[in-house]
């Protein structure tokens, strides 16, 4: 009974998660497609990792992979976020890609004066976490987990009323204004780790911040970014005069190409990605995704096949072990068969009894069944679920959470269906043994001891 | 109306053992008046028990006719027989065979089911019974609860919820000692005696034959013996 119930809870979580991710993936694409529709004259500029220290010369030297800042205590991830190889990527916000390799400020001022560049953004963006040591198969693994991403944008009027520089979807409090200097604005989740509203101080790097506003996250990944004042970002970490990224406007979509291909005539050293080029990145990435997803719905419809397999097993052992329960009870109550049809009962009355012993032994089974399975669906659905969030790829990873919370759901709905179920499989299994009771010859009956 | 409760004609039963036959019954013809108090004597296997059956409707002879209240049961379709036993019959039991589950009152409550006595007549009727047989004190009482004699009581009781033409009682001293045993027979005396009950009791026992109306001997199926006694119990 236990199983009836965690199974169809488990295909249940297992839908629900797909449904979910799916959702998710959708929602993501749509919002991404539509923000780069909307800066199609956008060029995102970062430095490419083949030219790192091309210019700059990081204050502390020797560090070979990513920016050590002077102050040592935070670093840019590679790798986790940031992604500097893939400056599209989902869920960075409007404002271009996140650079991860520090480039001296001064050293491409000359791209404003570029031909058909309508307005340049400079940006910064520092990942602050811990490094995280993990045991796997023997060997250990240090892992950079972050807390939070500074992204310090330049507030200037121009830039900030005009281009797409900042989250637009505020949830509560205002955004970011030009000059502004000691706010910030968080996503949903910074608001979580640092436990704070709109109003409050918070300590970044030792630095006092106030939050003026939160933006809402959206796609699948947890938006860890929290905005403030470029200079801002280059002071706290300590990074005055250096970016990680540049976002050029171009004035127009005609002359977006011309202007990228001077940028990078002019700086061969930094990776150029057009708006164009990410729209054809997430035409590549949708595809991939589209791929998973059928995977994912093949892998739901084969665990489903088999918990339907299972289903019927434990229909037929629920049935069978009703019919031995109750074929052993009218056995042990022969005697009292045989006398209660001694004083008048019918055998309609005899199977009506017993009918109504089996259903109630089943129902009460039914209700333990149920206890049991509001226990043990999570359980059981987690095995099941592997499956489908396999077919996700690790690019999902920090969906899995949306996963888990809609596992092992025990709906009423569900509660109901494995009660009839239990109430039904009860008739089943009693109807041969009421049968046989209410045929008992009542003089054999009585012979029985 | 005649006065004739119960009487067989030339009545028979043989059971099939395989391919063997067992003649348990063979011609017995006999008459129980309204209100009589017959006891039947015999060895055992000589037929008494399935003499009880088939005059209770539990069973059917081979041979003859058996007519309850001048209908014959033989005729009666077998799916309409427990309304005879119901209405007609009362079975007493050697070992009781009380509900467990139930009290006295409902014990004795579980025939009159399905007559179409409101719940209210039932208790009523059911709780006089258990006055009548001297449990009025043990009503609540599960039959685990009470002793031999006291279930016999209740059992008593049940058997007379519906007020049947015939009380078949088999070896119901069986279980029961000596001083239990005369009490059960003097209720069912008593009950003969006041409530002009017709009882019918089979028993190994001399003793309690003797405090009967009338003893009938069978042996090896067939009633040799029609004792008239005079020796009805002294109150
Ligand atoms: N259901 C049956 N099938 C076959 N033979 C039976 C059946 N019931 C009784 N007999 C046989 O019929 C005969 C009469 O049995 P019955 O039980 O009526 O005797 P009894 O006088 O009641 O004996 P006891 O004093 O031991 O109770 C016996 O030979 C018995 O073996
Ligand atoms: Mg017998």
């Amino acid at each position: 009974m236990a199983i009836m119930i965690s199974i169809p809870a488990g295909i249940t979580a297992n839908q629900a998660s797909t449904e979910t991710l799916t959702q998710n993936l959708s929602n993501t694409i749509t919002q991404t497609e539509a923000t780069i529709n909307q800066t199609l004259t956008q060029i995102d500029c970062t430095l490419s990792p083949s030219f790192e220290g091309f210019g700059f010369e990081p204050p502390n030297t020797g560090d070979a992979s990513g920016f050590t800042p002077p102050d040592g205590s935070s670093g840019f991830a590679p790798g986790d976020f940031g992604g500097g190889s893939m400056p599209g990527r989902f869920g960075g916000g409007p404002f271009g890609g996140g650079g991860t390799t520090a480039m001296n400020e001064t050293l491409y001022e000359d791209i404003s004066s570029i031909e058909g560049v309508a307005a340049v953004a400079s940006s910064l963006q520092a990942s602050e976490g811990t490094e995280q040591t993990m045991e796997m198969m023997g060997r250990s693994f240090t892992r950079f987990v972050p807390d939070y991403i500074i992204k310090g944008v330049p507030l200037t009027s121009d830039l900030s009323d005009n281009y797409p520089i900042l989250p637009t979807n505020i949830t509560a409090g205002r955004n970011l204004q030009a000059g502004e200097s000691g706010v910030v604005i968080l996503s949903e989740n910074n608001t979580a780790f640092f436990n704070a509203g709109v109003g409050d101080t918070i300590d970044i790097l030792d630095q006092s911040f106030q939050v003026i506003g939160i933006y809402g996250s959206s796609g699948v990944e947890d938006v860890m970014t929290l905005y403030m004042n470029l200079s801002d970002a280059q002071s706290v970490t300590n990074n005055t005069g250096y970016i990680t990224s540049i976002t050029v406007f171009a004035a127009s979509s005609n002359v977006v190409s011309t202007v990228a291909s001077d940028i990078s005539s002019l700086h061969p050293e930094l990776t150029i990605v057009t708006g164009q080029q990410r729209l054809d990145q997430l035409e590549t990435l949708r595809d991939t995704y589209e791929v998973q997803l059928e995977n994912a719905y093949a892998s739901l419809a084969q665990t489903q096949a088999v918990a339907v397999q299972e289903i019927v097993i434990a229909v037929a052992a629920t049935s069978l072990i009703v019919l031995f329960v109750m074929l052993y009870t009218v056995r042990e109550r022969t005697k009292e068969i045989g006398t209660l049809k001694a004083i008048g009962f019918s055998n309609l009355n005899i199977m009506s009894q017993f009918m109504l012993e089996g259903v109630i032994l089943s129902l009460m089974a039914g209700v333990v069944g149920v206890v049991i399975g509001v226990f043990a669906a999570p359980a059981l659905s987690g095995l099941l679920l592997p499956a489908v969030n396999a077919g996700f790829g690790g690019a999902f990873a920090r969906a899995a959470g949306t996963v888990s919370s809609v596992s092992g759901v025990v709906t009423p709905e569900l509660v109901l269906i494995a009660l009839g179920g239990a109430v039904l499989l009860g008739v089943l299994g009693t109807l041969y043994p009421a049968w046989r009771a209410s045929r008992t010859s009542p003089m054999e009956a009585l012979r029985y001891e | 109306m005649s006065n004739v409760a119960l009487k067989t004609e030339k009545m028979g039963r043989v059971y099939k053992l395989g391919g063997r036959q067992v003649q348990a019954l063979s011609d017995v013809n006999l008459e129980i008046e309204k209100g009589d108090f017959i006891s039947i004597m015999g060895p055992s296997g000589s037929g008494k028990t399935t003499l009880l059956n088939v005059l209770g409707c539990l069973d059917k002879p081979t041979h003859g006719k058996v007519l309850l209240d001048g209908v014959d049961i033989t005729n009666v379709a077998e799916r309409n027989l427990h309304k005879t036993r119901k209405h007609k019959i009362g079975f007493v039991f050697q070992t009781f065979n009380l509900m467990p589950w139930l009290n006295a009152v409902e014990n004795v409550e579980l025939p009159m089911e399905g007559t179409g006595k409101t719940k209210e007549e039932t208790r009523k009727r059911a709780v006089e019974l258990l006055n009548m047989v001297g449990l009025s004190e043990r009503k609540e009482h599960r039959p685990q609860k009470l002793s031999a004699g006291e279930q016999q009581r209740v059992a008593i009781a049940r058997a007379l919820a519906n007020n049947p033409a015939i009380v078949l009682a088999d070896e119901v001293t069986g279980n029961l000692d000596g001083k239990t045993k005369l009490e059960i027979m003097k209720l069912l005396g008593k009950l003969n005696a006041e409530q002009e009950t017709t009882i019918v009791i089979v028993t190994h026992d001399g003793q309690v034959a003797s405090m009967a109306g009338r003893i009938l001997f069978l042996s090896d199926g067939k009633l040799i013996a029609k004792e008239k006694q005079g020796t009805h119990q002294n109150k």
